[in-house]
């Protein structure tokens, strides 16, 4: 029985996905950053323990550290390795990232 | 003090350019010396500035100058703003092809700078709220200025101790500011560093009497201080 419910559980998981483009190609400031993870918030909270995250780049064309701040390293700090990234190869997008792994 | 004469090694810092490059302006007519009465080569602010006639020069003027908006042109009053006309630039560099893909890392570095100014100085502002912002592509050249409280003050808030203006832009470009109270630091400046160094750009970067000179073809850093006191902030981003 309890097999029987753990793959209806996996059935229905759903990883969790962020077209950041939905926030736009210019994600620079930090009230930005902001404004668009009090956004996915509800989301979030209903995320279960095995769902992920990933996080889509894809359509990103400016992208800096401080909307990252608010935003991607936030999320890391609350799921850590359950969250990825995707489409990851804008240079500002790479540039972000590299200051973030230092940071990190 | 504008009037005053100023001999080629002065012009040179003015401008950010190298003794040399001015001889060879001088010669080939491109930015004509002056001679005084004794035969000395000497220059004025007002041509130097005439020269450049630019955005930067504009941005200075604005920096030092009375306590008042710049132009409407120029003046982005809320980062909501600035992000509107940060878009234009990203919109106006896409279309240079010389570019290429490294484009968004221009509107990157602007974008921290900018935004720099708006999260460090909010309920701040020592007179002029907002920013100094204007981009001149045929130059390839962005310029940057704000009144506000300028890095040292700012980055004291983070690190008391910081002595001077060239220590707090020492610290500000290339230490990694770990601890986020009072306010959240996303070490902007380091990342604008990093893109400057690695991607053929130049920076000139004032705040206080501290000023910095970041070149990417020649791989250099070189902080110095200047006898110009800048209150705020102004930078001239050159690709």
């Amino acid at each position: 029985m309890y097999i029987i419910v753990d793959a209806w559980h996996y059935s229905h998981f759903k990883d969790m996905k962020i077209e950041l483009k939905k926030f736009g190609n210019l994600l620079t400031s930090r009230q930005d950053g902001r404004e668009a993870l009090a956004a996915i918030n509800p989301q979030l909270r209903t995320l279960t323990e095995r769902e992920k995250i990933d996080i889509d780049f894809e359509g990103v064309i400016t992208f800096t550290p401080s909307w990252a701040d608010e935003f991607i390293t936030k999320l890391l700090d609350q799921f850590g390795d359950r969250v990825t990234l995707s489409n990851t190869s804008n240079p500002s997008v790479q540039a972000t990232l590299d200051l973030l792994k230092e940071l990190n | 003090m504008l009037d005053r004469k100023l001999h080629i090694g002065e012009a040179s810092k003015y401008l950010g350019v190298s003794i040399d490059t001015l001889r060879r302006w001088d010669k080939s007519g491109k930015l004509p010396a002056k001679k005084s009465s004794g035969g000395h080569r000497y220059y004025s602010y007002q041509d130097l500035d005439l020269y450049r006639q630019d955005i930067f020069a504009l941005a200075t003027k604005w920096v030092l100058g009375k306590s008042v908006e710049p132009k409407s042109e120029f003046y982005s009053p809320t980062s909501t703003g600035f992000k509107e006309r940060l878009s234009k630039l990203q919109t106006a560099l896409e279309k240079l092809e010389i570019l290429e893909e490294y484009y968004p890392l221009i509107v990157a570095v602007t974008g921290e700078i900018g935004n720099n100014s708006y999260d460090h100085n909010l309920g701040n502002w020592p007179n002029i709220s907002g920013i100094f912002f204007a981009f001149d592509i045929n130059k390839k050249q962005v310029a940057l200025a704000d009144r506000g409280l300028g890095i040292l003050r700012t980055l004291r808030r983070v690190r008391p101790n910081i002595e001077n203006d060239e220590s707090a832009l020492h610290t500000a470009f290339t230490e990694i500011l770990s601890g986020r109270a009072p306010e959240a630091r996303g070490n902007g400046l380091k990342f604008v560093r990093e893109v400057v160094l690695n991607n053929l750009l130049k920076l000139d970067f004032h705040s206080g009497n501290a000023r910095v000179i970041i070149e990417g073809n020649s791989n250099k850093i070189k902080f110095s201080t200047t006898d110009v006191y800048y209150s705020g902030c102004l930078a001239l981003l050159t690709f």
